[in-house]
């Protein structure tokens, strides 16, 4: 008995101490993603959310600083001209809109594949789930960037499909994919895949069989079972899958850079612009905030829609 | 060697390390594929520095890693235009010209040119310069034009019932307002120069209408994808074609690139080596730009990447087959056609921006 | 209603005045190499209650869901009202089951779980509405015709599922253990009315359990079955009172068992010798048998007579003392212990509150029972 006491002593000594400073186990716990949020995610929305506000100069940095000190005099001058250029001007409206369809018809189209997949892995037997698993991750282990070059060897007009096209004489002229939002949508469905498939799964292999059984038995055939059991109970796996499509799909660049056309009109590339070509680092930023802003929206919704899910 | 070290002797040698590496390495940041192969091994050789080489594509990433600051860089290698704003930002410091003997070997007359950018030529050097043209497969413009095709106009690019013609086997501009607009205008007939809102929404007019023919803007996809065959007119660095037109040669596969500068006018432009203020080794730095100017160097790169160099005594060096090539070095009939790349203020930067950004997305 | 009729008095598995409405010829199930169900033979009559009983793991679920349509036999023939089911989907078969889970749609209110086999059937919405009503009204559910499952209780949600399995009128309803998960009390109420239910829809039930009281409650017949066989058909009273092997007559109730050998051997009587007892038992109706042949003797407690005196006969009679009594309320369990060593156990109905005569522990008693109260399995 004493033996334990002695062991559990240094536990309450600490536990002692953290309470001294006012911080108890519980708390602790809830730091440390606190402070990983706080690091990693505030002060760099901080550094971006100031920058909005500067005003943009030739200099080095290219913006001048907040804060001026002339003598005893401190002013502080904040500039929201930034911001009405993005109303001033409908390319940022219109780009936004169009990242949002984008990145819409991107996570249907990614739903619709990576349902049956995940379907089929949550229903196969348990050794050949972990290797389909497996091939599901597998992509990430080569870079993101060489897989979506990749794709640029596949699509270009002398690629493997249009060699392959031509060959079989289905087409006599290539087909132009690269540089398409076709391209953009394969290249996001193609990335993503994976954030869709991974969370239906989680959710499609704790579907009890019994249910479908019961369905079965009262009368149910495959698919009316699949539409009024299978669907609705995954609901909750459906719209956490639609989220980590949608969402950064909305602000994705590098794959309608690599992909798209001059016409994939999406916002990361406003973003990108207003960056490198205007060298304009406040108006850059302020797209960048009033995207998170304007991001916010889809995902209460989406955030909403999974509570009411999930308390059914 | 380390493993038998003392912990003493690490610790001096930690203690050592930074004045060491500055004494012995030297950070380069240049274009991609835009020197000799043997320049860098050249260059340890004698100064027994060692050379950290990065690349990129574009002013703008060049740009924005200056305009942050801290970029670590020793020698940068921006175009003219934009040496001269970043000047103006502050971002470079006068050179040396105590340290750099070898000036004299450069060419007075570019070198006057180049200081419209750059007053007294007192931050930059010029490393090479070139044209904007268009390079095309001579036999995919001939199989959809005819033989009378007008390669030496811009009206091949901005002329739609040209560029429909060529849509399908693909057209590329440059991802860039500064390096298209001016050749608009040029097309136009209105001064290269321009910054008068009316004549810039013209270009954008000239630019958008052509749009659905346009296969991307890249400032660097198109060399591999004219010599390739993937695409065919290319609105391009002259050096780049070239590189191009070589590399298609090299393939062996029939595919011919030929570089024209337009009879309109064209944009010449220098690329200029200087020295950010905060780089950590201004004495390597000037080393390897001194380094540069010496004759056999810069034809060595010369002759490696096809751009013309403005050192005179180079040139018994270069081989004669790109040094009497008119399009790399042009005769003083071209040469009274080219114009300055021009600088723009803040506001028209601007405005061709968005009139660049509406153009190319059709929005 | 008026009181319960039990649909199957006629009791056709004896007449065989009508043709069996299931039948199961000859049907085995292995998983693997590993036999759930083993080369079962059974018929089952219209209107009957039947309880399949078990001990668990011996393949109750597999042959149900067989019927089900859930599994496919490995090998025979299954025939439900005189249609082959081979190759029938679940949803081709006129059965419905009640799962041992219960399976309720979570994400459904108990009128969409009950609605959901009448809409399958592309009911009409109002007509859908009526049945189950009148259906949720039969197991007392009316007021929560609006909750979902994870807002019932255990007791509740079983009678969700057992209306969902009825409102379709099946004409084969399956129970597989459906009142597993409830309490006693509830669980003879519900007893109660699943009879009746059964009996005024005259629906065929097979109802799966491991509870032989249960069994003995609802059924018109039982099966038992042991590691895939059945190995016994009967009415309640046939499977207590004349169980055809130890097995059974353990399962059911509980049995005191002698191992004997056949000392003589008469057309109207047998004698075993059991030495357990130091002594012989005398069995007073014929049994085939060979003389020496090694058989057993199981006489339930409640046949066992226990008193102070001595009876006044001759067979069957041992001396015993008192070892142990647990007071059961209704009845009282004594465990004797016999001169040999060997236990016995013996019920006694408690017929008065109070009884100063009470046999009580360590009393010296003689036990004594007919010559035709126990059984004699030669298996
Ligand atoms: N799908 C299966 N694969 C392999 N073995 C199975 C499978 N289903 C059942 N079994 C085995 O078959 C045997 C009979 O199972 P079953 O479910 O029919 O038992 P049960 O009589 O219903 O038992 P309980 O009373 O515990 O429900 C068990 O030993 C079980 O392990
Ligand atoms: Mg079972």
């Amino acid at each position: 008995m004493s033996a334990v006491i002695e062991r559990v002593a240094p536990l309450r000594w600490t536990a002692a101490l953290l309470a001294a400073l006012g911080l108890r186990g519980r708390t602790l716990v809830i730091a440390v993603p606190m402070l990983w949020l706080l690091i990693f995610f505030l002060v760099p929305f901080l550094v971006v959310a100031k920058l909005s506000v500067s005003e943009p100069a030739i200099a080095m940095p290219p913006y001048l600083p907040l804060v001026e000190r002339d003598g005893a005099r401190m002013t502080i001058s904040l500039s929201f001209e930034n911001f009405g250029y993005l109303f001033d001007d409908p390319l940022y409206i219109k780009a936004y809109f169009f990242s949002i369809r984008l990145a819409f018809f991107s996570a249907v189209l990614t739903l619709l594949i990576g349902y049956p997949i995940a379907y089929y892995i949550a229903r196969s037997s348990e050794a050949r789930r972990s290797v389909l698993l497996m091939l599901v991750i597998l992509p990430f282990w080569t870079s993101f960037l060489l897989r979506v070059y990749a794709w640029q060897g596949f699509l270009r007009s002398n690629g493997v499909i249009n060699n392959f096209l031509l060959w079989t004489g289905i087409i006599d002229q290539p087909l132009v994919m690269l540089q398409t939002n076709f391209a953009v949508y394969l290249g996001i469905v193609y990335t993503y895949l994976p954030f869709m498939i991974l969370p239906l799964y989680a959710n499609l292999v704790k579907l009890d069989e019994a249910l479908l059984e019961a369905s079965a038995d009262l009368g149910g055939r495959p698919l009316p079972t699949f539409f009024h059991v299978t669907l609705p109970l995954s609901m909750p796996g459906i719209i956490a899958g639609f989220m980590l499509v949608f969402v950064p799909a909305i602000g994705e660049f590098v794959i309608p850079e690599l992909l798209g056309g001059p016409d994939t009109l999406m916002i990361g590339r406003v973003l990108w612009n207003e960056f490198f070509s205007n060298r304009d680092w406040p108006t850059a930023s302020a797209v960048a905030i009033a995207m998170l802003i304007a991001l916010v929206i889809p995902i209460m919704i989406l955030r909403t829609a999974q509570q009411r899910v999930e308390e059914e | 060697m380390i493993r038998s070290l003392s912990l003493a002797g690490l610790l001096a040698a930690a203690a050592a390390l930074p004045a060491l590496a500055q004494d012995k390495v030297v950070h380069i940041y240049n274009w991609s594929d835009y020197i000799a192969e043997d320049t860098i091994r050249k260059f340890e050789a004698e100064t027994g520095i060692k050379v950290v080489y990065d690349v990129y594509d574009s002013n703008e990433t060049l740009e924005a890693k200056l305009l942050a600051g801290h970029s670590g860089y020793d020698v940068v290698v921006p175009t003219s235009n934009f040496l001269q704003r970043q000047i103006a930002a502050g971002v470079y410091q006068p050179l040396d010209k105590s340290k750099l003997p070898n000036l004299e070997n450069m060419d007075p007359e570019l070198m006057k040119a180049a200081a419209a950018y750059d007053p007294d030529n007192t931050y930059g050097v010029i490393y090479m310069w070139g044209t904007n043209g268009i390079g095309y497969n001579v036999a995919k413009v001939a199989e959809r034009l005819g033989e009378d095709a007008p390669t030496d106009s811009w009206s091949l690019i901005f002329d739609p019932k040209y560029a429909e013609k060529l849509a399908d086997c693909g057209i590329t501009l440059l991802d860039s307002a500064s390096e298209v607009f001016p050749s608009a205008l040029t097309y136009l007939g209105l001064d290269p120069l321009s910054k008068k809102p009316e004549d810039l929404e013209k270009a954008a007019g000239v630019i958008e209408a052509i749009r659905p023919y346009i296969r991307y803007y890249h400032s660097s996809q198109y060399i591999s994808d004219l010599a390739n065959g993937e695409v065919c007119v290319s609105l391009g660095y002259s050096g780049d074609v070239f590189q191009a037109a070589a590399r298609a040669e090299e393939a062996g596969k029939g595919v011919e690139i030929a570089y024209s500068v337009p009879e309109e006018g064209a944009q010449q432009w220098f690329d200029m080596m200087a020295i950010p203020v905060d780089a950590p080794n201004p004495e390597a730095a000037l080393a390897w730009i001194n380094f540069i100017m010496k004759p056999e160097i810069t034809a060595d790169i010369t002759n490696y990447v096809w751009y013309a160099n403005a050192n005179t005594a180079s040139l018994p060096l270069v081989d004669p087959e790109i040094r009497d090539d008119p399009a790399i070095f042009p005769g003083p009939d071209v040469l009274a056609k080219l114009y300055p790349a021009q600088v723009y203020d803040a506001r028209t930067d601007r405005l061709i921006t968005k009139l660049w950004t509406r153009a190319k997305t059709g929005q | 209603m008026n009181t319960p009729v039990p649909v199957a008095t006629s009791k056709p598995w004896i007449t065989g005045a009508e043709p069996p409405f299931i039948r199961i010829s000859k049907v085995t199930k292995r998983f693997g190499d590993f036999y759930a169900v083993d080369d079962v033979s059974l018929d089952i009559y219209k209107g009957e209650l039947f309880c399949l009983l078990g001990g668990s793991g011996c393949g109750k679920s597999t042959l149900l869901r067989m019927l089900a349509g859930f599994e496919t036999p490995t090998e025979g023939r299954i025939e439900i009202d005189g249609q082959d089911m081979a190759g029938k989907a679940p949803y081709e078969r006129p059965t419905n089951m009640m799962f041992q889970s219960y399976a309720l749609f979570p994400h459904m209110t108990v009128e969409k779980n009950v609605a959901y086999g009448l809409y399958r059937d592309g009911m009409k919405k109002a007509e859908a509405m009526e049945k189950v009503a009148e259906m949720l009204r039969l197991v007392q559910l009316t007021p929560f015709a609006s909750r979902k499952p994870h807002q019932l209780s255990g007791g509740q949600r079983q009678r969700v599922a057992l209306a969902r399995s009825l409102v379709k009128r099946p004409k084969l309803l399956l129970l597989d253990e459906p009142l597993g998960a409830l309490d006693k009390k509830l669980r003879e109420e519900t007893q109660f009315e699943l009879i009746k239910i059964q009996e005024s829809l005259g629906v065929t039930f097979i109802v799966v359990t491991h509870d032989q009281e249960e069994a003995m409650t609802l059924a018109s017949r039982i099966g038992v079955m042991n590691a895939g066989q059945i190995v016994q058909v009967g009415e309640p009273p046939e499977i207590y009172e004349h169980p055809n092997s130890r097995f059974v007559a353990d399962f059911i109730g509980s049995v005191n068992m002698f191992e004997g050998r056949v000392t003589e051997d008469e057309p109207d009587y047998i004698r075993l010798g059991v030495a357990d007892l130091g002594g012989s038992i005398y069995v007073g109706h014929g049994v085939s048998c060979v003389l020496d042949q090694q058989l057993w003797y199981a006489v339930r407690p409640e046949k066992i007579r226990i008193s102070r005196t001595r009876p006044d006969k001759t067979e069957n009679v041992f001396r015993a003392v008192v070892d142990e009594i647990a007071y059961m309320g209704n009845i009282s369990i004594h465990r004797l212990k016999l001169p040999t060593g060997r236990l016995l156990s013996a019920t006694k109905a408690n017929l008065t509150r109070h009884d100063d005569e009470a046999i009580t522990w360590g009393d010296e008693v003689w036990v004594t029972w007919d010559d035709t109260a126990g059984a004699v399995l030669t298996r």
